[in-house]
């Protein structure tokens, strides 16, 4: 970014002004913002480091107590895309991106291209991408020899549902997605105030999963350029599906994450969740009297034969290209998505489902507390997670998920799989020509 | 300087002393120290720019600037090649008025001016109707309860409207809302205020319910101005209250109205907090929902600061035409009343 | 005419303020307290809901009270260490030291403004005024870009300089001053041999008094409640004000469950001070905007 030289000439004077007065005192408290001024090999390093996992600084006070010459400093961020859409803004400003930087899985193809995190393959242990399932480290490399991240956590998906009221009206947990409609059906005609899930226009990461599982990747790299498949049949299939389900009124089609639908988890107006690994912690946090009364399950199936599942969510940690030192900011990055006391801290501080595979086999033997009544709630979280379907992110994601809420929003207010369709059509178009007009070479 | 209509004591004695300065002189003994020190320091020509200079420093620094550089950038764009991975893929160029063509030319950014041009419509008058009702109860002496209703209408705007527009979000999300359940217990079937076509009550409710307090406030200090023997004449002409508030009160406190209207204008287009807090509640509010709220996407949402430049650019200008061109047509000279 | 109300409502006792000797008015006092019933209800709602647990305030009907205000208070005293309460020590910051700078600073531009003629001050006061039409979010981004070329984000400078301009200060001290300060006093400074600046000091700031603490309590309002500009300068939640800390709670992404009870009580807390200075200052939230300034 490049300013005339008179504005930047009365912003210098300005601060200049500034620090005549003194005022430099009061920036102190404000850690370091990746142009720290210890680089000197001496002094103790600070890192910042923004994410938004719960309870992540107590993972991080592991390392510190351990490490006085790399202290990491967390600094909580709204969760993913204003976090996002600051670290952007300070890497466009040229400073005030932290060092480290938590960033979900589709958002990396757009942080690179932003030239926003640095490739740290040259700084990582040989042995770190053992550590990883290869779709889960194909999205932190993009498939190239650069790495850009160090997975933390995977959202592999699946069918949450209250245990209770199926047994209470006579339902059969549905394993494929003909017996989920069947028993939304059935369940929505027993009381009509009930439904066995919502379609959400406002989580478009939850819908990526659902095509994700049908075999759908929304982008490719077809040599030098992108491909987009947003309308790809496989989404269609899904979109039509939903549409049909909401159409036919026995699915509801408010949003998920309001009051509302909160209420509705307490009440058993919500019978099923189609969710992430992470749910029990939502679900815990949401509705704290139903614990005990849900219980997981696979996805319901497009082909039994052929199990699968989608992701929704997960995380990867980042250096910035900002950041003065990348090699300590990448041996923290390293320990906290490896190291086996940190994985295991991830777990029982921050509940994550760590991508770490040697660390989650020993980290999550018992289920969560939420479901102690489901011995095996992991072992059918881990046969689940390793059919997770390849997927592949594109640099303009947030302009598709922005087009996702908008085109389903006015398909799930319309009640119509016609307009289900279309939204997915609408979303290709919105989608390719914003890649054309930012100059993307895109493939026809 | 024009004779202010608001004839009360302190102005009247203000007026009074605007007549030749000797006449009125105080005599002090003059002080050398002060001639000294505040003499030179600050000479008759200088000082005013000297008094000035920090709102002037500061505006240059915090508005101006800031307003410049959206300017520049709005004529701007960047260009990816390739691929777009890998340092050094994007390059700033210039990009001519191509964004105000393609900013004009968008369906969403029109489909959201209509928008606000309706919720203007709907938002001004109600919420400047009952500011100037509840401000005219606060004033006529058989109202009971005033203190307490200034206090109770004023209170709002102590609320920010991210945080207000999460509390009426829970007010109106049947599931949650107490009114819903009334409603239903009553048997009635109150559609949801989030239903595409009531959606834009719900949200002017929110901006009326903040803005009445403020606007409510000018006015009233408007009318306590208003020296009691101007209608009390009426009064014993045996006028209403009501006669006396339409043909007394409400012309005196014109100007005011005027000025509330003219701030309510600039605050209507740019409506944003609202919404923005409201939508993930619904599947009414598209990211585009007012003109603010596309640039909001624009810039945060998808990573263009040049479109998003252009439309705020337009946006300002557009505040800037409605607003000035108001005061010219209702012949204010509320911005120069001391030029000659 | 804001600035000297106090003072007028001692020298010219008004019809209003004297006892009544009509009845009351049902019909005018009914409308005042069904407006004010719409003013409280959500504030009501808000101090009912701050006191339900988090499993109550999604499972009982939300205007029956219940016992946990304190048990939720606590909790998000709790919350990393306490930081809700650094967060309202932030804001306190913000608009405290903001909003006094400001009333200062728009003090001194509206009296230049007010008791001098020189050229240019017609488009000095149009360009001032002309700031109020450019919204904050708009002006955030580019802020955020300037500043960050002296490295000020993320500092506590970020949000306080650019809270202290502001062209309805302005205004309103032009406003202020033009009514309050008759001419002949400062003449009469002069003649007396007071310089400029002691005459602004000792003369005018001392008549103007009233209406700063307006523009002070206004502008505090308008930092307490600013959202825009604290979210993109600030990256250290420690720094964080009000309503950036408390969004922040509540969007935490998919996979953690909004906070609302805590939520719910930080924003009941956080209006509480504002509600305090709204009784303590009453006699000083009055505002004219016109003040002699528009012709009939």
């Amino acid at each position: 970014m490049r300013l005339t030289t008179g504005i930047k000439a009365g912003a210098a004077l300005a601060a200049t002004a500034l620090l005549a007065a003194g005022c430099s005192a009061g920036s102190g408290d404000a850690g370091g913002t990746g142009s720290g001024d210890s680089s000197d090999a001496a002094g103790p390093v600070e890192l910042t480091f923004w994410t938004w996992a719960p309870n992540i600084e107590k993972v991080v006070d592991l390392w510190n107590a351990d490490n006085p010459d790399i202290q990491v400093v967390v600094n909580k961020q709204d969760g993913g895309d204003p976090a996002v859409t600051k670290l952007l803004t300070a890497i466009e400003a040229g400073s005030g991106a932290p060092d480290i930087m938590q960033a979900e899985y589709q958002k990396i193809p757009q942080l690179v291209s932003n030239d926003a995190v640095a490739d740290i393959s040259g700084l990582l242990s040989d042995d770190t991408a053992g550590h990883f399932a290869d779709g889960v480290w194909n999205a932190v490399t993009l498939g190239s020899d650069a790495v850009y991240a160090v997975p933390q956590d995977s959202g592999p998906m699946q069918f949450y549902y209250r245990a209770d009221i199926f047994e209470k009206y006579g339902l059969d947990v549905p394993t494929t997605w003909d017996e989920y409609a069947e028993v939304a059906r059935e369940l929505h005609e027993q009381d009509p105030d009930k439904y066995l899930g919502t379609f959400s226009a406002n989580d478009a990461g939850w819908f990526v999963g659902l095509t994700q599982q049908a075999g759908a990747s929304w982008y490719g790299i077809d040599g030098d350029s992108w491909s987009v498949n947003i309308d790809s049949p496989e989404v269609q299939k899904v979109a039509e599906y939903w549409g049909g389900l909401v159409e036919d009124g026995v699915i509801d089609n408010k949003p998920m994450y309001t009051p509302e639908w909160n209420q509705g988890l307490n009440d058993g107006s919500q019978v099923g969740w189609l969710s992430a690994i992470w749910a029990p912690g939502v679900l815990s946090g949401n509705a704290p009297d139903t614990a005990g009364k849900w219980k997981m399950a696979p996805m319901p199936q497009w082909d039994v034969d052929a199990p699968a599942t989608g992701a929704w969510g997960g995380s990867a940690t980042a250096v910035t290209s900002q950041s003065e030192h990348p090699e300590q900011a990448a041996r923290f990055i390293e320990w906290m998505n490896t190291d086996p006391e940190a994985v295991q801290a991830l777990v029982d501080e921050s509940g994550l489902y760590p991508a770490d595979i040697p660390g989650s086999e020993d980290a999550l033997s018992d289920p969560p507390a939420f479901f102690s009544n489901q011995k095996d709630f992991y072992e059918i979280a881990a046969r689940t997670a390793q059919t997770t379907q390849p997927f592949t992110y594109g640099p303009n994601i947030n302009v598709a998920y922005s087009a996702y809420n908008d085109e389903f929003a006015k398909a799930t207010e319309a009640r119509s799989a016609d307009a289900f369709v279309a939204a997915v059509e609408a979303m290709q178009q919105v989608t390719v020509d914003d890649l054309v007009n930012s100059g993307f070479s895109v493939a026809e | 300087m024009t004779e202010p209509i608001t004839q009360d004591a302190p102005d009247r004695r203000a007026a009074a002393a605007r007549r030749p300065a000797s006449a009125h002189v105080l005599e002090l003994p003059p002080s050398t120290e002060a001639r000294r020190r505040g003499g030179r320091l600050l000479g008759r020509h200088a000082a005013p720019w000297a008094f000035l200079a920090p709102a002037i420093v500061l505006f240059a620094l915090f508005l101006a600037a800031p307003i410049g550089y959206s300017v520049y950038l709005s004529f701007r764009t960047e260009k990816v090649s390739g691929l777009g991975l890998g340092p050094g893929s994007r390059q700033e160029v210039w990009n001519g008025v191509a964004n105000y063509v393609s900013a004009v030319a968008d369906a969403e950014f029109l489909a959201s001016v209509g928008r606000v041009a309706l919720y203007g419509l709907l938002v001004v008058p109600v919420m400047l109707g009952s500011a100037l009702l509840f401000a005219l109860l606060l004033d006529a002496r058989r109202t009971r309860a005033r203190r307490f209703g200034r206090i109770a209408i004023f209170l709002p705007y102590a609320v920010p409207a991210v945080i207000s527009s999460l509390l009426w979000g829970f007010l109106y999300l049947p599931g949650v809302s107490p009114f819903y359940w009334v409603f239903e217990r009553l048997g009635w079937s109150v559609p949801s205020l989030f239903s595409s076509h009531l959606v834009m009550f719900a949200v002017a409710n929110i901006a009326i319910w903040g803005g009445i307090g403020f606007n409510m406030v000018v006015i009233y200090t408007s009318l306590r101005s208003i020296p009691s023997e101007l209608y009390e004449a009426a009064e014993l002409d045996g006028a209403s209250q009501v006669g006396i508030a339409w043909r007394i009160k409400i012309p005196i406190v014109l100007p005011s109205i005027i000025m509330t209207f003219v701030f309510s204008m600039i605050a209507t287009l740019q409506v944003f907090a609202e919404p923005t807090t409201l939508r993930p509640l619904s599947n009414s509010i598209s990211t585009t929902w007012t003109p603010l709220m596309k640039v909001y996407r624009d810039a945060f949402t998808r990573g263009d600061l040049y479109s998003a430049a252009a439309t705020s650019v337009i946006i300002a200008v557009a505040t800037f035409v409605l607003s000035f061109g108001f005061l010219r047509l209702v012949q204010s000279r509320a911005f120069g009343q001391e030029e000659r | 005419m804001t600035t000297v109300t106090a003072a007028r409502d001692a020298v010219v006792p008004r019809a209003a303020d004297r006892p009544a000797r009509e009845r009351p008015s049902v019909a005018a006092t009914a409308i005042l307290l069904v407006g004010a019933a719409y003013c409280l209800l959500p504030v009501v709602w808000v101090v009912l809901a701050a006191s339900k647990s988090s499993a109550e305030l999604f499972s009982t009907l939300t205007f029956v009270p219940s016992l946990h205000l304190f048990d939720n208070i606590a909790e998000l005293s709790t919350y990393r260490q306490g930081l809700f309460w650094r967060w309202m020590l932030n804001t306190g910051l913000y608009a405290g030291v903001g909003a006094a700078l400001s009333a200062v600073v728009s003090a001194m531009a509206g009296y230049a403004l007010a008791k001098y003629s020189f050229r240019g001050k017609a488009s000095v006061f149009n360009v001032l005024l002309a700031g109020v039409l450019v919204p904050g979010v708009i002006l955030a981004i580019p802020q955020y870009l300037l500043l960050a070329q002296v490295g000020l984000t993320n500092t506590y400078w970020s949000v306080l300089l650019p809270s202290v301009i502001s062209p309805y200060g302005i205004y309103l001290a032009r406003i202020y001053a033009a009514a309050a300060i008759p001419d002949e006093i400062v003449e009469a400074a002069r003649t007396d041999g007071a310089g400029e600046l002691r005459t602004f000091v000792q003369v005018a700031m001392p008549m103007m008094t009233p209406g700063l603490v307006t523009i002070f309590l206004f502008q505090f309002v308008a930092i307490w409640n600013n959202f825009m500009l604290p979210y993109i300068m600030l990256g250290d939640d420690r720094l964080f004000p009000l309503t950036v800390g408390l969004s922040g709670l509540l969007n935490q992404g998919a996979s953690q469950p909004a906070m609302y009870t805590l939520v719910v009580t930080g924003a009941l807390l956080s209006i509480v001070p504002l509600v305090a200075l709204f009784l303590l200052l009453q006699r000083f939230w009055q505002v004219d905007l016109a003040a002699g300034a528009v012709k009939a």
